[in-house]
């Protein structure tokens, strides 16, 4: 177990320096430049710019203090927000994407297992298809449609949630939940339904195969044959799927986070591209590589510890 | 069965929690017990909180509040005293000495005029590399300064006593205190800079000396502001904290407006304010105004030799049918432009637009035809060339109609829509055959407008305008004290470059505030500045 996590932290070094580097230089390829709008900068001035932020230097160069820094835990200032550093904007806006994408992951899978667990025990029944239709609703509505919706119903309708926003470090939870409600309830739906599908079809598969029957001829009660044995089995495709989806919806949406204020990860980081500010798509970049690595990790050790067939070494 | 009554239930309660807590008063962020809480929303976040770094208007609407320069916006957007309570021009026009009152920084240090030298040299220090100093190059020495080609004491501006301010220009500016309206004049506190570095904006470290303070920044939700004490007239001021909320999504913005949980928003969809205006919504709150901008095309002559031929380029300008633009596709107030300075800009009494402007449509599209055959070109042997613009909303409702006006006289345009960093960055380097562009003003003057076709410009005049009657007008401008002489000679400048046709103004930009009528002191202007500390709520006045 041990040298597996050794070999594949290992694995995870060259991974990110592919990352980093392709990155990098992709960024750099892209037309613009983040010093770029319609006020014209005199050569002598955005010369003075350049330098400031070393970018007057061969791209080689750049490209090794770049990495040189980030060895020493050190992002760079943000090229567009003269006053951030880019740790600081990861620092500032990751814990709400976090809060906001762990909230509805941990809901997807508690809702979309039950789901999907229901579907396959009354396979074809109504239960299935109502549970299935829902699901298939959720993947087929994007988020920039249900959002508007939800907004238009609980805050300008029926006025019980707030349109969008944070609430402030001073407000008691007791309020402050309120806020939350619909961003997670929409970057949670389309999850429960990919979820409920996965779980069902594995489900399905499980409940055929000969250690359930083995387990039911046992003489087992239902709800352990399905809880403890059959679900087990069910959810392993579901494991792997939950690693980078996780990644996804933590690191923040851009349509959510537009639609309601919310002050993520999400929006800074296509709002960077879009300005060429290199160093801060840069940080979440690495941040997003990093997650992806290490939940894929926490994933294969899952799959050991649900299914004794996997050995990890 | 049992599993859906469950259900039903939990969504029962669910529903009574939200309805209970509804009635907790909406969803403002908390405000203190007798305190007066602005909501203010403000379309994006400042890219800095350092004045003399600042480059956009959302920032200045924010550090506005922070900080007074020697003169200030008053409640109509016009210059009125601020730290300085009076000044004089000498005879020439090339010394301006300005008279500072008694001042504090919001940490109690006195702020005297060798603040603003600090400032004043800060800016142009090559080694800040500030992206606007250039607009104060009118200083003696500053372009020389900023270039690293004279030291920052060569800078024209001496503190013959702390209260005494004198600022040396080369070349008469009557307009003088319109510049001086701007974020990039003013004062930093050198005492907090020389302690901290570029972290003095850091807001545990704020010290500033307008009307308001920064007490926390956290990008993407708010920036929170207090009561500035030894503001030199906080008697005046009536609301006590200030919230700023970004919010890009104009519509997210719209409804938050509309529910209370902000107060003010300083843009609205285009198309929203005919809706918004009907007597079952919220007319009271639309505020839209003629605003300093201007949306036109530029023409390459180096890249579409047929530019080259006045013929073709007046063809093409007055071929276009500004009024459909406005009045069917914008729908927000905007004016069809004819000219490119926008009208009510001050000291300038507009110039007279090109002879065409006055035809009907169709006059003019006949006549665009014509001169279009004159140079060889018809709508079966069309010339070709390739528009560039920007993606954003407007230029992609608008330009397919621009192409429509054109196909019809000859001129066949393929649209390629970039990001606006790409395009502006395109049009810089002249990697383009047509081009849409967008002006804003940075302070309100026309030279801010007609310096741009001034053939010494460079990159920002696109279209490469070489005539040298029009740079004799503005040189001649440049040196005259008398403003009234100043902005007939622009005029007559303006008037000679649309007759040219070397850009073909589309539109004038409007401001677009959605503002609740809690709100009292929003005066609608045309430089669009509504600083915090004139605003108040109904009912309640200042404490002096």
């Amino acid at each position: 177990m041990l040298r597996f996590l050794f070999r594949r932290l290992l694995i995870a070094i060259p991974t990110m320096f592919i990352v980093v580097t392709l990155a990098f230089f992709m960024m750099r390829a892209a037309p613009g430049s983040p010093f770029v709008n319609e006020r014209h900068l005199s050569p002598e001035v955005e010369a003075n710019v350049m330098a400031k932020y070393g970018m007057n230097r061969p791209l080689a160069v750049q490209y090794a203090t770049y990495v040189g820094g980030v060895l020493h835990g050190d992002l760079g200032p943000s090229l567009k927000y003269k006053d951030k550093t880019v740790l600081k904007i990861i620092s500032e806006g990751f814990p709400h994407s976090l809060l906001i994408g762990g909230l509805a992951m941990t809901i997807a899978a508690i809702v979309g297992v039950s789901l999907g667990v229901v579907g396959a025990l009354r396979q074809n029944g109504p239960a299935d298809y109502t549970a299935m239709g829902v699901a298939v609703l959720g993947v087929c509505i994007p988020t920039f449609v249900t959002a508007p919706l939800l907004v238009l119903l609980f805050a300008s309708m029926l006025g019980v949630l707030p349109t969008g926003g944070w609430p402030t470090a001073s407000q008691p939870l007791s309020s402050a939940w309120r806020y939350f409600v619909m961003p997670v309830a929409v970057l949670s739906l389309p999850q429960i339904a990919i979820i409920s599908r996965l779980t069902r079809a594995g489900m399905i598969e499980v409940l055929r195969s000969n250690y359930v029957r083995t387990a039911r001829a046992k003489g087992l009660p239902e709800h352990s044959v399905v809880l403890r044995h059959a679900l087990r089995g069910a959810i392993l495709p579901l494991v792997s799927y939950l690693g980078p989806a996780t990644a996804g919806v933590i690191t923040g949406s851009l349509v959510v986070e537009r639609i309601f204020s919310l002050p993520g990860i999400g929006r800074a980081f296509v709002a960077s591209a879009l300005q060429r500010d290199y160093t801060v798509v840069m940080g979440v970049v690495i941040l997003y590589a990093g997650l992806i690595l290490f939940l894929n990790l926490v994933a294969d050790v899952l799959y050991a510890a649900l299914d004794p067939r996997v050995r990890l070494s | 069965m049992r599993a859906w009554r469950t259900l039903m239930l939990a969504g029962a309660a669910l529903g009574a929690l939200m309805a209970s807590s509804c009635d907790s008063g909406g969803s403002r962020p908390p405000c203190p017990a007798g305190k007066l809480c602005y909501e203010r929303g403000n379309v994006i976040d400042p890219l800095t909180l350092d004045p003399l770094k600042a480059t956009t208007v959302n920032e200045d609407h924010l550090l506005g509040d922070m900080f007074t320069g020697l003169v200030q916006y008053d409640p109509m957007g016009e210059p009125a005293p601020g730290m300085a309570t009076s000044w004089k021009t000498s005879a020439d026009g090339l010394t301006w000495t300005f008279h500072l009152r008694d001042a504090k920084w919001s940490d109690g240090a006195p702020l005297t005029s060798d603040d603003f030298v600090y400032s004043l040299r800060r800016l142009m220090d090559p080694k800040f590399a500030s992206e606007y100093a250039y607009i104060l190059y009118m200083i003696t020495n500053a372009e020389a300064v900023n270039g690293g080609k004279l030291p920052l004491t060569a800078l024209g501006v001496d503190a013959p006593d702390a209260h005494t301010l004198r600022i040396h220009l080369t070349h008469p500016v009557p307009y003088l205190l319109r510049v001086a309206t701007h974020e990039t004049m003013y004062p930093v506190p050198r005492h907090v800079i020389e302690k901290y570095g570029d972290q003095w904006t850091d807001p545990r470290h704020w010290v500033s000396n307008g009307p308001y303070i920064i007490k926390s920044w956290v990008l993407g939700d708010r920036i929170h502001a207090v009561r500035n004490p030894y503001f030199y007239d906080a008697k005046s001021v009536c609301i006590d904290e200030v919230n700023y909320h970004p919010g890009s999504d104009a519509i997210a913005v719209e409804r938050a407006v509309r529910r209370g949980e902000i107060d003010s928003a300083n843009d609205i969809q285009s198309n929203r304010i005919a809706y918004l205006r009907r007597p079952d919504q919220i007319p009271a709150y639309v505020h839209v105004k003629t605003w300093l901008g201007t949306t036109f095309l530029g023409f390459n002559p180096n890249a579409v030799p047929a530019f080259k031929d006045i013929r073709v380029r007046q063809a093409l300008t007055m071929a276009i049918d500004r009024d459909f633009i406005t009045n069917k596709l914008m729908r927000g107030g905007q004016l069809p432009a004819y000219t490119f300075v926008p009208p009510g800009v001050a000291s300038y009494p507009g110039s007279e637009p090109p002879h065409w402007a006055g035809w009907s449509l169709e006059r003019r599209q006949t006549e665009a035809r014509r001169l279009m055959a004159l140079a060889g070109y018809t709508p079966q042997h069309p010339l070709k060339f390739e528009f560039k613009m920007r993606n954003t909303n407007d230029p992609q409702l608008i330009y397919p109609a621009v192409q429509a006006d054109w196909r019809a006289i000859g001129a066949e345009a393929s649209l390629y829509p970039e990001e606006s960093q790409i395009a502006y960055s395109d049009y810089s380097a002249r990697n383009f055959q047509a081009a849409d562009i967008a002006w804003i003003a940075d302070y309100n003057d026309p030279m801010t407008f007609l310096y741009l076709m001034k053939s010494t410009t460079g990159p920002q005049n696109y279209t490469d305008y070489k005539n040298p009657a029009y740079d004799a007008l503005l040189d001649q401008a440049d040196h005259e004290v008398d403003i009234v002489r100043r902005g007939q000679d622009l005029a007559k400048a303006e008037h000679m470059a649309m007759e040219d046709a070397t850009i073909a103004p589309i539109f004038f930009y409007v401001s677009k505030n959605l503002v609740s009528p809690k709100i009292t002191g929003w005066v609608d202007n045309l430089s669009d500045w509504h600083r915090t500390r004139y605003l108040c709520f109904a009912g309640h006045k200042p404490p002096g």
